[in-house]
């Protein structure tokens, strides 16, 4: 198998020395005043609509899943042969309309 | 100037500012600037960390409504700084603005150095830890903004999978391959370097 540099303890520990030396905790009173006012012209917040934001990254979080489903269904649908002609919607409608009571338990075929 | 909320807890702090008394926010700041300005600086170049906190803290308050007080207040403070950071590599990406550091033989020695064996003290002695700092500056600037952040976060902070995909809002599907991408670009990196130094 190839060695791994970036696998390399002792050079992961210096590269992480490093990276950690750019740390640092300046904490000047002057920074303070510069955000809060920055703040302050930012005005107070309007909380009315806090439900906004997380709704519209929910709906980013499931839109590619949606989109696929949509793509997959669309591709279902269109390769399936379908009797045009055939009444679904009412052929269902009829399967459903007077259910038995073993039916309904799904006790058929316990006779 | 007076602290409004002394004793009081970041929940209630951001209650109060929610009700509109902005000023309180100042406390938040107070309290937390320390663990902002150490999260910021290890991202982002020292000439624009200043600028960078300021933009965390700035989004922050204008977040406070999202914040829905059942987590960690310091913890959800620190995944808006590291987003920030985040957002201040896509923009200096975008309108290249990173100054592009070369390798010099030195780089390649300190890299020959380091894995050949030889102490880290013994090379603090030797002063090399400012090649160290370039070699890693010149490392993350070739990879792009998201390389960089999981990078960084994984490989140089030592989180896992899950706490980065919290950190940046990612999915640790995406952490998982952006963390296997960016090490793999890290080795042909490091590997390039050794062989223009051994070619050279």
């Amino acid at each position: 198998m190839r060695f791994r540099i970036s696998e390399n303890e002792r050079l992961k520990r210096a590269l992480q020395e490093a990276y950690f030396s750019r740390e640092s905790a300046d904490t000047g009173e002057d920074r303070q005043f510069q955000i809060m006012g920055r703040v302050r012209r930012a005005g107070p917040l309007k909380t009315s609509a806090w439900f906004l934001p997380a709704f519209e990254n929910l709906v980013w979080r499931i839109a590619p899943a949606c989109c696929l489903l949509l793509l997959t269904l669309t591709v279902l649908f269109t390769s399936m042969d379908l009797d045009h002609g055939y009444d679904y919607p009412g052929a269902l409608a009829a399967e459903m309309e007077r259910p038995t009571l073993p039916e309904l338990y799904g006790l058929e075929g316990w006779e | 100037m007076k602290d409004h909320s002394l004793g009081a807890s970041d929940e209630d702090i951001v209650r109060q500012v929610l009700d509109g008394n902005v000023d309180v926010f100042d406390s938040l700041v107070k309290r937390h600037r320390v663990l902002v300005s150490k999260i910021v600086t290890r991202h982002v170049p020292s000439r624009d960390a200043e600028e960078t906190i300021q933009d965390a803290f700035v989004r922050a308050y204008l977040s406070l409504p999202t914040f829905t007080g059942k987590g960690d207040f310091r913890k959800w403070l620190s995944s808006i700084a590291v987003r920030t950071c985040y957002d201040y590599w896509r923009k200096a990406y975008r309108s290249m603005e990173i100054p592009m550091s070369t390798m010099t033989e030195k780089h390649r020695h300190w890299l020959e150095e380091v894995l050949s064996g030889q102490s880290i003290e013994s090379r603090r002695e030797a002063g090399l830890k400012s090649e160290a700092k370039e070699l890693l500056g010149y490392a993350l600037g070739k990879l792009s903004a998201e390389d960089r952040m999981v990078l960084e976060i994984v490989y140089l902070e030592g989180l896992s999978v899950k706490e980065t995909a919290n950190l940046l809002g990612w999915s640790t599907a995406n952490v998982k391959v952006r963390s296997f991408r960016s090490r793999r670009k890290l080795e042909r990196l490091l590997r390039g370097m050794r062989r223009q130094g051994k070619g050279g």
